[in-house]
């Protein structure tokens, strides 16, 4: 095949890849808070897309409709922590995992009635004809998402690293007690982890939403591939967690060109359960020592 | 944290992860309407994709059955009786479609099963519909609901060996020659790729380029980069899901220019909206019914949609699209089976009198079943669509 074919697969591969790099994102950010995988975090995806449309149908210009919706679906994941996750904030990982499960169900459920069952558009970021290179299409809205997946992450790793803010984060992370004994408010910032990655898979949803539509059903799919690249990247890891989702998406989309794109689902996860076999910490985590 | 604790905590992981998929979609949806309930009613069973990738189908079935049950028994019933409803959501699932069949028959004993909204979920409800001996009026579009022949089973869709040629002749009429086609794994367009294939030839064309896709699928830039150097003139779409708006779109961004043909999978206001400019001249075929002065402003044909359409309006606000036309035309033909059977809701009784439906007009067009035809309809009943401004005119 032509060299043209292998870039227009590569291209596609990284757009998929930011998007579930996001989504590994949430996922990290939130175990690293509480050692639980929030399996909502697919749903925050869909109700980012979901507001957004929302908020451009009641008249709201696009970037103010795209702000509003990461902001009111962060809001949605910090009630969501208080009222389901702080009352067994210091429970077993496992438990928080079973809520998080039913509360996907539940928004989903939220999201069908009040937004009905039908798939809906969201206006193009920069509309436009697609960007040529050396015979292969990068369409504008795929620039876009690049561009917000680079910026959320560098604003992570700004926040993580040189703000007190981020360092208390990350001292709840690695030890909850001892945090606290310092006076860092525990509770405050796995609420404030369950905002973030609200945030991030919001913006993840409404970047890829002039693509691809988006629907009130669309959150328990992306949210499978979002945690299989968290897990393939190594878990607890931001940058970890965005190397698993480029290595993810290249892999859909390499098998999607060259084998078969009905095999691209299955394909993925075959090597999901093979790298975890040969390297359970994951790609590129490294011992495991350090969680953000 | 050591090794052995990452594995185990993987462990409890992937647990969760099952679950999650399992769990996806446990979210049925049930509702009743009408009578009271007891034997004095007509026991009607739906199965619908309420929830899952076909959702804004089943949504629009659900739409039309209540509305038009409800009009029925408020006017008196059928026969002096009221029709009581019972809806059950499929997911989009063929197992829960066979479960709703099974719950349906035995626990709620319907005389008929209306549905299901998918070509897969039908077939899959048929082992129960079989096994009970009940007959089904089904409103997925896949030819194999009535070549794959039951005596039980009927359909009220154009059906894709209708639709196909029709659809085929004006690709051939257009001056193409070398066609791509894209169709999904579903039933629908695993369905109508079959006879796109089987017909092609009788059309003078000839496929290059086939391509196939999930549904769910977001990207397809895999298929699409195919078509483009697979020297097509022309791309034929065949797929009921969401998933071809993404495709038109991503034809027009990647840059590949070809005419593009499709069926009643596109006759839908989210194809047109979602797809935007991309969708510009997109031409697909279907029934006539989706512009009902097709029919000509005098014929019975254009005062029962349009009747339909205004209630429908009325009620909910939008217009129907075609998928609530199915739904209407299920409800009708059983109506009209009641009155002619004389009340007589035996299994065999009510399957002979669908079959001895002549020339009903419902939405779909004029239906004649027999006893070796249940699907009823002909290629007089379809029209060609060409998408504009978001919306559909007929081709002249």
């Amino acid at each position: 095949m032509a060299l043209s074919d292998l870039l227009q697969f590569t291209i596609a591969g990284l757009k998929s890849g930011a998007i579930y790099a996001l989504l590994a994102l949430g996922f990290t950010i939130v175990f690293a808070a509480t050692g639980a995988i929030n399996f909502a975090q697919g749903e925050f995806f869909m109700l980012g897309g979901m507001i957004g449309v929302w908020l451009t149908r009641l008249g709201l210009p696009l970037p103010v409709a795209v702000l509003g919706a990461v902001a009111l679906t962060a809001a949605i994941g910090a009630i969501f922590e208080v009222l389901a996750i702080r009352p067994i904030a210091d429970g077993d990982p496992l438990r928080i995992i079973m809520v998080t499960i039913g509360g996907s169900v539940l928004l989903r459920q939220i999201a069908l009635h009040v937004f009905g069952p039908d798939e809906v558009p969201l206006a193009a970021f920069s509309p436009g004809a697609s960007i040529m290179v050396a015979g292969a299409a990068i369409e504008r809205q795929t620039v876009w998402i690049w561009a917000i997946t680079a910026l959320a992450v560098g604003a992570l790793f700004v926040l993580y690293r040189k703000t007190m803010f981020g360092r208390a984060m990350r001292a709840t992370a690695l030890r909850r007690d001892a945090a606290r004994l310092v006076g860092v408010d525990t509770g405050m910032m796995v609420t404030v982890s369950f905002a973030l990655a609200a945030g991030l898979g919001a913006l993840a949803g409404l970047a890829v939403a002039p693509l691809t539509q988006t629907a009130f059903d669309v959150g328990a799919g992306i949210g499978v591939k979002g945690f299989a690249a968290a897990i393939l990247g190594g878990l607890g890891n931001p940058v970890a967690a965005v190397g698993g989702g480029l290595v993810l998406g290249l892999l859909e989309s390499m098998t999607a060109g060259y084998i078969n794109p009905l095999y691209k689902d299955a394909v993925a996860l075959v090597v999901l359960l093979g790298v975890l076999f040969v390297r359970p910490q994951g790609l590129f985590g490294g011992s495991g020592r350090e969680k953000v | 944290m050591s090794l052995c604790r990452v594995r185990s905590r993987l462990v409890v992981v992937a647990f969760a992860a099952v679950l999650v998929v399992a769990l996806t979609g446990c979210t049925g949806a049930k509702s009743t309407s009408g009578g009271s309930g007891g034997a004095e009613t007509y026991k009607v069973g739906a199965i619908l994709s309420l929830t899952g990738s076909y959702a804004a189908l089943g949504s629009s079935e659900k739409n039309a059955l209540e509305l038009e049950v409800k009009r029925i028994n408020d006017a008196g019933g059928v026969n002096g009786k009221q029709i009581e409803l019972i809806i059950e959501d499929d997911g989009t699932d063929e197992a829960k479609a066979v479960a709703a069949a099974s719950k349906l028959i035995n626990q709620d004993n319907v005389i008929v099963i209306l549905g299901a909204t998918g070509t897969g979920q039908s077939m899959a409800a048929r082992s129960e519909i079989d096994r009970a001996g009940i007959p089904e009026i089904s409103m997925a579009g896949g030819t194999a609901i009535t070549s794959n022949f039951d005596p039980l089973v009927f359909q009220t869709p154009w059906a894709n060996t209708l639709v196909v040629p029709y659809v085929l002749q004006k690709v051939a009429a257009d001056g193409h020659k070398n066609i791509a086609v894209i169709s999904d794994s579903g039933g629908y367009g695993k369905d109508g790729k079959a006879v796109i294939v089987a017909a092609a030839p009788k059309s003078g064309l000839q496929i290059v380029s086939d391509q196939t896709f999930n549904p769910g699928d977001t990207d397809f830039s895999a298929q699409l980069t195919k078509v483009k150097s697979s020297g097509a003139d022309a791309i034929v779409l065949w797929t009921a899901g969401k998933e071809g708006a993404s495709i038109v779109r991503g034809v027009s961004d990647l840059g590949v220019k070809m005419p593009m043909y499709g069926g009643s999978g596109q006759a839908r206001s989210e194809f047109a909206q979602g797809a935007g400019p991309a969708a510009e001249g997109f031409i697909f075929g279907t029934g006539k019914s989706l512009v009902p002065t097709n029919w000509g402003a005098d014929s019975e044909e254009f005062k029962i949609v349009d009747g339909f359409s205004e209630r429908y309006e009325a009620a909910y606000g939008q217009t129907p699209d075609i998928f609530a036309g199915h739904a209407f035309d299920a409800l009708t033909i059983l109506e009209d089976a009641l009155k002619r059977s004389g009340g007589d809701t035996n299994a065999k009784a009510l399957t002979s009198a669908v079959e001895g439906t002549r020339g009903l007009v419902g939405f779909g067009g004029a239906f004649t079943f027999s006893p070796t035809d249940h699907n009823g309809l002909t290629a007089e009943d379809l029209a060609l669509y060409q998408v504009t401004a978001g919306t559909w005119t007929p081709v002249k």
